[in-house]
């Protein structure tokens, strides 16, 4: 016992030693004094406490130290092996294949795909030989083939040449490009816009741009497939509200109000998220209702015009010229250059600070190359003709509506686009007359994306056969096909789209083609959706 | 060819009067003498491309109008200041010999077959990149003083900023009940480092993105918070672009058969590939990106990024992991946070680290469950872009025998700029590229296009056709751009009209390989696609692959002689040439701007890289002739005095000597 004491002798007198030293130079710091007469007098007034304190301390540090991807050689649900058990561990794993073929359904879907011979247009060229009417291509305005755009194209190919070989802020923004984004601003009438080069990437990336985590969105439980794909890479915070219905927004919002007033919860950036018309039904938003609302609630409205953009208001300038509200109110207002103005790429406008905020955080811009200066040409090109020819939307207007005349007499169907939508969603009409264009929700969009639980808990199966309407509408499809007229189903990626749409035949009409034709068309669709549908009765 | 002027032209409240502004036919300038020796040899050139183009059937509608239009569109196109610079004209005018039928500032003349070289790792010795350098210690430390200067600068002008002038920083606070866009404690890195050296990033520019490029000058009036064209132009030496090949033509056979493309198929496909966006082009393009690449399938889709952020979701999910170097592209971590999977990080290219990481995942399964993973998704890129430096194939190959995971390669950058036949780093390797799973790349760098691709066996990519977000969603390319695609491919790959005499014409590529099949069929091509001769025989192609090598391993090795510290590989077309300083990048970025021949630079710092290793990066092209490569070494060598960056180790020649003896320089065998 005594030799143990008297052999780690000098090991005390070094520990007390230290100790000394670090508590003369611990007083030499400025401040120290304060530091040790409050730890002294909390101590006193409460023990517990300073454990409590050294613990909060240790575990600051300790989170401080682990860095986010390495956490689990340490953690508790490591287990140690041997080198020779992980050989082994690694022998017998077996991976499961990088891909399953396709099932016999996936495969004939991929096997029906319609391939086009030579240029696209109103009345292009199959495979087969066969030429047919086109009611499935982004052709609205009638600028595919567009003989002036082609002539500006070529010319801009002999001074730029194709490719830009560079993103935006590494010499790859070429004048065509701040031209284009010029000609949007004046066009829409907002302060700037920023182009992305494809649309499909343009939403998902602004809007992660601007929503954090903690940063609240209220969106409609119908939007597209990109900005679910947004949504779920900001990370923020999500509360979804009945598709297209104004009243459920408000008592979301109201909601979300009473909430923070409640938690006292700071202030965060606050987003409404919708679309102009639906990509998945043809619906149109209230867009004055939508700005009211904002207003009141003090939401920034983040507006996906992809469909509507080039499609709907005098010269197709969207939602904002059709409801006559200023594109100023839209805080950002994102559409597709590539279905609008049959070009390529996606832009988002709005004030300058909206835009210049992408051109930094704007992931797919950031780090993508710019578009082909030939595309931003064309796109330009495409809205000087749109501003000079207002004939075109009038044109189109009037396609539509020969298009809907024929086909909302129809019994076997029903329509949930709006009159003035230039995709018409076609879906089969059952028994009960008011089903739901969407399913609620199947499956919870990830496991770890932060979803209001509402949202979740309302899983359950869609009131409709995905699988049996689906192969109905292809049957339509093939049908009007063998009768010289191309259409398409909405194609979905079942599972992995956060709602189920309701299967649908999405036409896209074409101020390209004679109404003559439309009519034609929309009667060959009829009677192939009668055929079809009766038969399954 | 514009027979009246565009409406863009009319438009009088644009700040850019008209990009297309109407070529002024008497402007001949005034160094006659010199210039009728480069007219002549474009003469020769038009002769020679006249009676030599018209190969077989194929139309030569669009190469008579090129022939008329860019004479005198690229030739006479700026201000007389140029003649001398060795921009727009060889310093040396063309012998009568010499036939050159591109343009010296698109894409340089250089007859000289020395210049050449072939990208390929040398059998039996070990990929290493060059050894990281670490600076003296006095330049961290000072780049770590200069970042705490500025930051502190930063907070005391947003100290008082806020307190004298408010309105500057409204936007940056809560008002009206609406939290502010972006917080001042989030922007303050770009509001207060960035905006410093601003003047460096998204200079707007125009024309060719060639081996010259034409900036749009401009100037700031309140310290690069707005920036104001002056409306002049500066033409400089371009080693920004991602040009690696030199495609980015506005003259030549590409070009020709862009041009018939947009003719006959105008610039859009209208939709989505399975809603009816499907061309016959699409699919000839698909199947030739899977012949150049050695793969049975492949898919195209519009944007690069998008090909892997729309992709990547597709090939795994929930219960995947996904390994991922930590320097990958942004859009690889995007794609592998929508898909679901797990993802774990290994070191830069540290194969160790893989190694270990591997036995750790394998071993504990999935987190908390222990479960076996589904699968195990290795993701590289095959040229880093802002390292140089090449993924280690061999040894991931080796550890992929090993560890069963899956292997994911993404080409952006290197595929057409590496490898004895271009087709990427399995080629530099002499790798059989079908042992790699998955093959993408994009068409925006090497090919002079846009958009990406992902190659691999037919039943992977016809589920990727499928499930992946492209297929139903996104916008499907452009026939124009697919044209680039399949025209640059092709002349890469030499073309053969299916006759035997063909097949003896083209030139035969290093080492035969089977992997890479050599010569396209004609049938394979567009029917109505000009071909021209070079790019039957491959020529064209095999030049552009061997200048390039050429040209980088020279820029490489000639800096480290000089004593710089430059990361990556020698065979690299991307060098990062190392500054540390963040001050230094600006002064670089200018000095090079503003010299007697402007050479246009890209310089980048944290958050692209580590905060201490700003860099300089260089991407060569094909397009580059010896002189400029020797241009660039020059200014190095006099900013690199100046701003005390020569804090290399190793072997140091003078700079006289590098220019001098590069063919050797360039030949020496790798260093150990
Ligand atoms: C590794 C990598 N992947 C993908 C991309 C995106 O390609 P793109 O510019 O064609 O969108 C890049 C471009 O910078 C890249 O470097």
């Amino acid at each position: 016992m005594s030799t143990t004491s008297s052999s780690l002798e000098p090991f005390f007198t070094l520990v007390s030693q230290s100790l000394q030293t670090i508590e003369t130079n611990f007083y030499k710091i400025p401040g120290s004094a304060v530091i040790a007469r409050y730890v002294r007098s909390s101590h006193r007034d409460d023990p517990g406490r300073t454990l409590l304190e050294v613990i909060l301390i240790i575990f600051a540090i300790r989170t401080l130290l682990q860095s986010r991807t390495k956490a689990e050689t340490s953690g508790k649900h490591f287990i140690k092996f041997s080198e020779q058990e992980i050989d082994d561990l690694v022998e017998e794993w077996v991976p499961e294949p990088l891909a399953q073929p396709l099932s016999p359904t996936d495969q004939a879907d991929l096997d029906a795909v319609p391939v086009i011979s030579g240029p696209t247009g109103p009345k292009p060229k199959l495979m087969n030989g066969k030429t047919v009417i086109n009611l499935a291509s982004y052709n609205f305005t009638a600028l595919s083939g567009n003989a002036e755009i082609k002539e500006r194209c070529v010319e801009t190919l002999r001074k730029y040449g194709l490719g830009s070989c560079g993103p935006p802020g590494f010499y790859g923004t070429q004048d065509v490009h701040i031209q284009l984004e010029q000609d949007i601003a004046d066009f829409l009438g907002t302060e700037g816009s920023i182009v992305y080069s494809q649309a499909f990437s343009t939403i998902s990336s602004v809007i992660p741009a601007f929503c954090k985590r903690g940063d609240i969105i209220v969106a409609d439980r119908g939007v597209n497939f990109a900005i679910q794909k947004g949504l779920q890479i900001s990370r923020c915070t999500v509360r979804w509200y009945d598709h297209n219905d104004m009243g459920s927004l408000e008592k979301v919002l109201e909601a979300v109000e009473k909430e923070r007033r409640k938690k006292k919860l700071p202030l965060t950036r606050r987003f409404i998220v919708t679309e102009g018309i639906f990509d998945h039904d043809g619906a149109m938003s209230d867009l004055p209702k939508l700005v009211e609302l904002k207003l009141k609630y003090k939401y920034r409205l983040i507006l996906d015009e992809s469909v509507s953009f080039g499609s709907v208001g005098r010269t197709g300038r969207g939602l904002t010229e059709l409801y006559n509200v200023p594109a100023s109110q839209v805080d950002m207002l994102v559409g597709s250059l590539a279905n609008g103005l049959t070009s390529c790429g996606g832009f988002c406008a709005g004030s300058h600070i909206v835009v210049k905020h992408q051109r930094i955080n704007g992931t797919s811009f950031v780090f993508s190359a710019a578009m082909p200066a030939m595309l931003a040409v064309a796109a330009s090109e495409g809205i000087n003709i749109l501003r000079s020819t207002p004939s075109i939307l009038s044109t189109l207007q009037e396609n539509v509506r020969a298009v809907r005349a024929i086909l909302d007499k129809v019994d076997c169907i029903s329509i949930p686009s709006h009159p003035a939508s230039a995709t018409i969603h076609i879906t089969v009409r059952t028994a009960t007359p008011s089903t739901p264009s969407l399913a609620p929700p199947t499956t919870p969009m990830s496991p770890h994306s932060p979803l209001s639980p509402r949202m979740q808990a309302s899983a359950g199966a869609p009131p409709f056969d995905i699988d049996a309407e689906e192969r109905a509408l292809q049957e339509i499809v093939e049908e009007a096909l063998a009768q010289g007229v191309l259409v398409t189903r909405a194609r979905r990626l079942r599972g992995q789209e956060l709602n189920q749409p309701r299967p649908s035949i999405r036409l896209a009409i074409s101020a390209a083609l004679p109404r003559r034709d439309c009519e034609k068309a929309a009667s060959v669709l009829k009677a192939a959706c009668v055929k079809v549908l009766a038969r399954r009765r | 060819m514009p027979s009246r002027p565009s409406p863009m032209a009319l438009q009088s409240s644009s700040p850019y009067p008209s990009i297309f502004k109407k070529k002024s036919t008497s402007t001949m300038p005034t160094a006659a003498s010199y210039l009728s020796a480069v007219s002549e040899a474009d003469a020769r050139a038009r002769a020679h491309g006249a009676n030599g183009s018209t190969p077989g059937s194929t139309p030569a509608l669009s190469l008579s109008s090129s022939v008329t239009s860019s004479s005198e569109d690229t030739v006479l196109d700026e201000s007389g200041l140029e003649f001398n610079d060795g921009l727009s004209y060889p310093r040396t005018p063309p012998t009568s010999e010499q036939v050159f039928t591109t343009v010296h500032s698109e894409f340089g003349h250089c007859a000289n077959e020395k210049y050449r070289y072939t990208s390929q790792h040398r059998a039996g010795t070990q990929y290493k990149s060059y050894p990281e350098q670490d600076p003296p210690y006095y330049i961290l430390l000072t780049t770590y003083l200069s970042y705490l200067l500025v930051i502190c600068l930063g907070h005391i002008r947003d100290f008082f900023g806020k307190r004298l002038r408010p309105s500057h920083y409204k936007h940056l606070v809560s008002q009206n009940g609406y939290a502010a866009l972006n917080s001042d404690f989030d922007s303050f890195y770009t509001r207060r480092l960035k905006t410093r050296i601003d003047d460096c990033f998204s200079h707007p520019v125009t024309g060719v993105p060639g081996r010259t490029i034409v900036m749009l000058d401009r100037y700031s009036p309140d310290y690069n918070v707005t920036m104001v064209p002056t409306g002049t132009r500066t033409r400089g030496l371009n080693v920004s672009s991602y040009n690696y090949l030199g495609f980015a033509e506005a003259k030549g056979p590409c070009a020709d058969a862009v041009e018939s493309s947009v003719n006959r198929y105008g610039v859009s496909a209208c939709g989505s590939r399975l809603e009816g966006g499907t061309l016959d082009l699409h699919q000839q393009a698909e199947a030739l990106v899977a012949r150049f690449v050695g793969q049975e399938d492949a898919l195209i889709s519009s944007m690069g990024f998008a090909t892997n952020s729309t992709i990547i979701p597709a090939l795994v999910s929930k219960g995947c992991l996904v390994i991922s170097d930590e320097l990958n592209h942004a859009s690889i971590r995007f794609g592998v946070r929508l898909s679901g999977a797990n993802v774990r990080m290994f070191k830069h290219n540290d194969m160790n680290a893989l190694e270990e990481l591997l036995r750790e995942v394998v071993s504990q399964g999935q987190p908390k469950t222990h479960r076996p993973w589904k699968k195990i998704l290795v993701i590289v890129e095959g040229l880093f872009s802002m390292e140089g430096t090449l993924a280690n194939l061999p040894i991931i190959m080796d550890l992929k025998k090993k560890y069963k995971f899956y292997l994911f390669v993404d080409e952006a950058h290197s595929i057409g700029a590496l490898g004895p036949h271009g087709r990427g780093v399995a080629d530099y390797f002499g790798i059989n590229p079908r042992h790699i799973d998955i093959l993408m790349g994009t068409f925006t760098k090497s090919f002079g296009a846009a958009g990406g691709y992902i190659s691999g066996n037919k039943v992977l990519v016809d589920r990727l056709r499928v499930h992946g977000h492209t297929g139903p969603y996104a916008e499907a390319m452009s026939p124009p751009v697919l044209t680039q695609v399949i025209a640059s491919m092709a002349s890469i790959m030499g073309i053969s009209s299916g006759l035997e005499k063909d097949k003896l014409n083209a030139l035969v590529l290093p080492a035969k390989s089977e992997e890479y099949p050599g010569l396209v069929p004609v049938s394979a091509l567009p029917s109505w696609m000009p071909v021209a001769p070079t790019m039957a025989d491959g020529s064209d192609g095999l030049m552009r692959l061997r200048r390039l090598a050429f040209n980088a391993r020279y820029l490489n090795r000639g800096l480290r002689k000089l004593g710089f510290i430059t990361y990556g590989c020698d065979d690299s077309p991307v060098i990062p040439l190392l500054l540390f300083n963040p001050g230094k990048m600006a002064v670089f970025s200018r000095m090079m701007r503003t010299r007697a021949v402007p050479i246009v630079v890209v310089v980048v710092a944290y958050p692209a890289t580590p905060l201490v290793t700003s860099r300089v990066r260089f991407c060569l092209s094909a397009a580059h002739t010896k002189e400029d490569i020797d241009t660039v070494l020059i200014a190095c060598d006099e900013i690199g005095d100046l701003l005390d960056l020569k804090q290399g180790q190793g072997e140091r020649w003078p700079l006289k000597e590098i220019i001098n003896r590069a063919v050797e320089l360039v030949a020496m065998p790798e260093t150990d």
